[in-house]
């Protein structure tokens, strides 16, 4: 457990916001999925730091542990599967701009 | 309090850097600054063990495969700054860092720590039977991530 005052608590949420926003406007702003997928990992981090607050509580440090180390796998993950997916989407459209990508989701 | 606030701070400015920079690969490594300082931020709070997994796996492997991905899809942005903006840059940075470096060693009086002074309080944080599910998890995620790329990538191929 960390101890931990409310200012450094406050410090910490201002910061993962603002680095959250930034993230948000990047992704909005984006033209190419590289971009996007900066953007994303931006939003990642935010999210790690938006973790640090519960640390400081007692009986929730060690659950904390459990959920920063899921996260940071999983967030890695998809961020794997992203990349893969630029690179596909480069194979095919010889093109990585967001405005190449004109229809979503799958048919079964 | 001083430092933890420099820390944010840093990590948001690094964070504009990549909304403003026009240039790919200039975003993605101050996308990584970005990171690791937010990682830097657990190491202040001792916890060390996040600090390594955040550095290691998402900074170490993800932010470098993303940086590498940046500078191969890198397009030459028009420059908007003069390079002489270089030479105040540079004289700002290093007085900067003088005094911020004058700071800690004076009025701090900072210690250099040691390697005993480290300690994992996190080892055992959850009982073993829990562990290996989440080992389990972890394993189903990634065979599950990777079905999902193969299936991309053999949709493309058809």
């Amino acid at each position: 457990m960390v101890a931990m005052d409310i200012i450094s608590v406050s410090i910490i949420y201002v910061a993962a916001f603002a680095i959250l926003l930034i993230g948000y406007l990047a992704a909005i702003s984006s033209k190419d999925v590289i971009r996007l997928l900066i953007s994303l990992e931006m939003m990642f981090g935010a999210i790690f730091m938006a973790l640090i607050p519960l640390f400081s509580v007692a009986h929730l440090a060690n659950t904390a542990f459990g959920i920063a180390l899921v996260t940071i796998f999983a967030s890695s993950g998809e961020l794997l599967i992203l990349i893969c997916a630029i690179t596909i989407l480069d194979r095919q459209k010889k093109d990585i701009h967001t405005s190449a990508i004109t229809i979503g989701g799958d048919e079964l | 309090m001083l430092l933890l606030s420099a820390l944010a701070g840093i990590a948001v400015v690094f964070a504009l850097g990549v909304l403003l920079s026009k240039d790919n690969f200039y975003s993605a490594l101050y996308m990584a600054a970005t990171l690791v300082f937010v990682a830097t931020v657990y190491a202040f709070f001792n916890l060390q063990p996040v600090f390594v997994l955040i550095l290691f796996v998402f900074v170490g492997a993800i932010g470098i495969v993303t940086v590498a991905l940046a500078a191969t899809y890198r397009s030459d942005p028009e420059r908007q700054v003069s390079r002489l903006w270089a030479v105040p840059v540079a004289i700002t940075a290093f007085f900067v860092s003088i005094a911020i470096a004058t700071y800690c060693y004076s009025a701090l009086n900072l210690q250099p720590v040691s390697s005993s002074a480290i300690e994992f309080e996190l080892m055992n944080f959850i009982p073993l039977t829990e562990y290996m599910l989440i080992v389990v998890f972890l394993i189903s995620l990634m065979v599950l991530l990777l079905l999902s790329v193969l299936k991309m990538s053999v949709g493309g191929r058809s």
